[in-house]
């Protein structure tokens, strides 16, 4: 519903593991948080949020636990970076003892790609680790959303199923709480020491774990920093002479520049990520991080000028025919990673992680092929404002009718999949098994075809270590993202409910579910700039400034943890 | 077409009248079928035990329109709620649970211009789709069937038939492929000179891209009742009309269209009860492309609202809706063919 790229960038940003399509499409919808109780870790209230000192009850304690030292520590934000051989005969072990117990665990989970067959090599490899039978029900990460509503509508939730924060739109927090466990007893304060590689994952994304007063969800911590980036072919632009733009203006001038449609070129694919980026406009990943307090007033992104001028400049894009026919196709357009290899558009807005994925794809059999990350700029040329994103933004949630067994084993799948870098059982989650999914060549793991199709985003979604950025394969495209992230972190702003995990009423659950159809409409031609003010002046009455008011009391009553 | 994939409970529930009158129909057909006895003076009883066995065979099926087609109708209550179906484990104990509101949901749909909207567009379409849906079927049922060699015929028949089993997604990448913004047809104009076409994403041409899509997959498998029924054309007939000096065309106009007429008046009777449901996994795929100011329909509507918002007693209240105007056009249709002097779907 509420637009937003900026969840996209979420998720994955760490790690290689969109291997195609792009989280990013899917995040389709904006997203909307959470909840909990303002009273107290045991009320039932189902609205709000938890901070403070009734958070802190219940966050696990954290335990630092770094394997391996970051080449590139954490700055701005950013992730940690890898760049450096990695010693394949002496990782580390995490996990000295098997802490699976053989229970059958089912997994219902995004998944963006084509899912391998239950019996593959990577699975089998990674239940056998964990001493625990995973059956997976993989979904179209693009259109989850369409089927979370009825999945947990049913008498038939699966032990875990993964959410990511920009499908939590509508009754879906309402449907977390009522139907996922309390992790509490397992994880909270000194219990998830029982777990180390848990106990390392920063308190931050733990906090977002809380909904309805209580630690429901495991999560993937992510850097807050946005992992939208303006993907370009470097070689194409070096070839032809194309200067990388610094304004908005110089964007649509090169943009012209380069589309002829005639030879099956165009510029970019729909930029309105992007373009959210250069005029600075809140993030729309959740529906809490689009309110920021602006001079003692609680504004949302939706009412700013930012908004309007972003969706006008997107707009003028597509009417001057700059951008691929396939964007007017929206959410159902096919994979753009064929057509931007066949060079039919250069330049388009996606999750940092395609900046590896697609390289990775491309290297054997297009070696010409360079794929690269624009800085963003303002949209005059200045610096940006960039918004913060939510340092986690998918969680495993585990079933309330799971008994402790099944619990306990999904606690031990988590244990192994949130192994740092530099760990055998990070080389297993993220790279299978030697031989069958990777090859190593002069110290360098190479991923084969095998490893391509079946190691992809499956087990990270249970649970992971800290943000990190590790491509040992191409450590020069590794440190280009850790560096773009820094210097994008160093413009990065964080809106008021920055860090929370926060409930809407049920009432305003609804309120702007149509807003990123209409954006889509605005920039395609088919609606006015002037229905969008209609339709803000419409969301106003209809509930957006009770909601405002809403807002402004859980702010002056929970203060706010952005800094 | 649009019974497939996504879950419509709603809609479903709410159009009975498609599915159950099959059943239904047999008991009062077995009773009527005179045997030169009046009806009337039989008592139940016998009548019952007369027919025991003819009832008893049709069991199966009205117990399985009861469990799947009426049951299901009494969920129709959650129009007038606030229906939280996460509240418990169970359906039902959601109803028993969430607040009621009354007409709310309905006052809601009646002020909500995008309800408006998808009504227009569906009307539209079924209309589109009916107009030219149809007549395509026949022309290509006279065509196949004035075709006399054996092995043409059946190759025609086949490749006629095939689109009917794509699945919509390939229906639809392969109209993309061909009439995209970057498909062929637009390439081909680029390269001579033209400016390419939208066609499959202008949302004003839209109605027209879903019914040649409709008529380039489903047409050739429409065709079967006709050929059926025109197999069964006395031949006798165009031999008589032949003696008397008519040509090919007096032929079909006196001879073969009269003899499709009832068959016509049916399908048209059936397919106005179903009306509103103009194809749901096509348009749904397009929605996108064309955005729902074009693209939404009744059916997309309540999955949008229902599935996808989880606003369930709203998207409830549109599914009753349309299936309480879809049952009001099945009745008027059925009259109009009455009046026509046909058999309709049913007489009482």
């Amino acid at each position: 519903m509420t637009p937003n790229a900026a969840s996209a960038s979420s998720g994955p940003s760490r790690r290689s593991f969109l291997a195609s399509t792009a989280v990013a499409t899917a995040a389709v919808a904006g997203g909307m948080p959470l909840l909990a109780a303002c009273g107290g870790a045991d009320s039932g209230s189902r609205e709000g949020t938890t901070s403070g000192k009734d958070a802190k009850k219940i966050l696990p304690a954290y335990v630092a636990s770094n394997v391996v030292t970051p080449d590139i520590p954490a700055k701005n934000g950013s992730p940690i970076g890898f760049t450096s051989k990695l010693d394949l005969t002496t990782l580390k072990t995490s996990v000295p003892k098997k802490l699976g117990k053989g229970g059958k665990v089912t997994i219902m989970s995004p998944f963006w790609g084509s899912p391998p067959k239950q019996d593959n090599p990577y699975y089998k490899g990674m239940n056998d680790l964990i001493g625990v039978d995973v059956v997976w029900q993989n979904q179209d990460g693009n259109t989850y959303d369409q089927k979370l509503g009825a999945v947990l509508a049913s008498s038939d939730v699966p032990d875990v199923v993964v959410v990511p924060s920009w499908n939590m739109g509508g009754k879906i927090p309402s449907a977390i709480i009522s139907k996922f466990a309390d992790l509490g007893p397992y994880l909270s304060g000194d219990a998830v020491k029982e777990y180390p590689n848990l106990a390392a994952i920063p308190t931050d994304a733990w906090q977002r774990c809380i909904i309805g007063g209580k630690l429901r969800g495991l999560p993937m911590p992510q850097s807050y920093v946005t992992g939208i980036v303006p993907l370009y072919r470097k070689d194409i632009f070096d070839k032809e002479g194309y200067e990388v733009p610094r304004t908005a203006d110089e964007f649509l001038a090169l943009a012209k520049e380069i589309t002829n449609a005639k030879a099956k070129r165009w510029a970019c694919l729909d930029m309105k990520w992007t373009a959210w980026q250069m005029f600075g406009v809140l993030s729309g990943s959740e529906k809490p991080l689009g309110w920021n307090l602006v001079d003692g007033k609680m504004i949302n992104r939706i009412e700013t000028e930012e908004y309007l001028e972003a969706l006008e400049w997107t707009r003028k894009l597509f009417a001057a025919g700059v951008v691929h026919p396939d964007a007017l196709m929206g959410k159902n357009a096919p994979d753009p990673g064929p057509k931007f290899a066949a060079g039919e558009f250069l330049i388009y807005s996606n999750n940092i992680s395609q900046w590896w994925s697609r390289t990775a794809e491309q290297a054997t059999q297009n070696p010409e092929f360079k794929i690269w990350g624009m800085d963003v700029h303002g949209h005059d040329g200045g610096d940006p404002t960039v918004w913060a994103e939510q340092p986690a933004g998918i969680f495993a949630y585990v079933n309330k009718k799971a008994s402790e067994a099944v619990i306990r084993d999904v606690l031990a799948v988590a244990n192994v999949t949130a192994a740092p870098y530099g760990t055998k059982e990070y080389m297993m989650t993220n790279y299978g098994v030697e031989g069958t999914h990777y090859t190593v060549k002069d110290g360098v793991p190479i991923k084969t075809t095998a490893g391509n199709n079946q190691v992809m985003n499956a087990y990270v979604m249970v649970a992971s270590p800290a943000a990190t950025l590790a491509h040992p394969d191409f450590p020069e495209v590794t440190k280009a993202q850790v560096e773009w992230q820094q210097r994008m972190g160093a413009f990065t702003k964080k809106s008021s409910f920055f860090g929370q995990m926060i409930t809407e009423p049920a009432r305003y659950t609804n309120l702007s579910n149509d807003f990123e159809q209409l954006e889509d409409d605005i920039t395609r031609g088919r609606k006015k700039i002037s229905d969008m003010q209609q339709a803000v002046s419409d969301w106003k009455k209809k509930g957006g400034d009770q909601l405002r008011d809403w807002y402004k009391k859980l702010l002056d009553d929970n203060g706010s943890a952005a800094s | 077409m649009s019974n497939s994939t996504v879950p419509r409970s709603g809609t479903e529930a709410s159009t009975p009248e498609k599915d159950g009158k099959t059943p239904v129909v047999p008991p009062g057909g077995a009773t009527g079928s005179g045997r030169g006895r009046g009806q009337g003076k039989l008592s139940l009883r016998l009548r019952f035990r007369r027919d025991r066995v003819l009832l008893l065979m049709t069991l199966p099926a009205v117990l399985l329109v009861l469990l799947f087609n009426y049951v299901p109708i009494l969920g129709n209550v959650v129009a007038f709620q606030e229906y939280d179906p996460y509240i418990s484990d169970n359906g039902i104990v959601s109803i028993l649970n969430s607040p009621w509101v009354g007409l709310e949901n309905f006052q809601r749909i009646f002020d909500d211009s995008a309800f408006w909207q998808a009504v227009e567009n569906t009307l539209v379409l079924f209309f589109l789709q009916l107009v030219v849906f149809f007549p395509v079927t026949i022309l290509l049922a006279l065509l196949i069937n004035s075709v006399v060699r054996p092995r043409v015929r059946a190759v025609a028949q086949a490749v006629l038939y095939l689109p009917h089993f794509f699945s919509w997604v390939l229906v639809i990448a392969v109209f993309q492929q061909m009439f995209g913004g970057a498909g062929m047809l637009s390439q081909l104009l680029r390269q001579h000179g033209y400016d390419g076409l939208d066609i499959m994403t202008d949302p004003n041409t839209f109605p027209f891209l879903i019914t040649s899509q409709s008529v380039w997959k489903d047409a050739g498998w429409g065709i079967i009742v006709f050929l059926a029924a025109l197999a069964s054309v006395p031949q006798d007939l165009y031999e008589a009309a032949a003696m008397d000096g008519a040509n090919r065309w007096r032929r079909i106009w006196h001879v073969t269209l009269p003899a499709l007429r009832p068959v016509i008046a049916l399908l048209l009777v059936l397919r106005v009860g179903d009306a509103l449901t103009v194809g749901f996994e096509q348009i749904l795929l397009q929605r996108d492309a064309v955005g729902p100011g074009a693209a939404e329909v009744l059916d997309t509507f309540v999955w949008w609202n229902g599935v996808r918002n989880q606003d369930f007693g709203y998207a409830a209240a549109a599914g009753l809706v349309k299936g309480v105007v879809s049952l009001g056009l099945v009745l008027v249709a059925n009259k109009v063919a009455h009046l026509m002097g046909e058999q309709g779907v049913y007489r009482k």
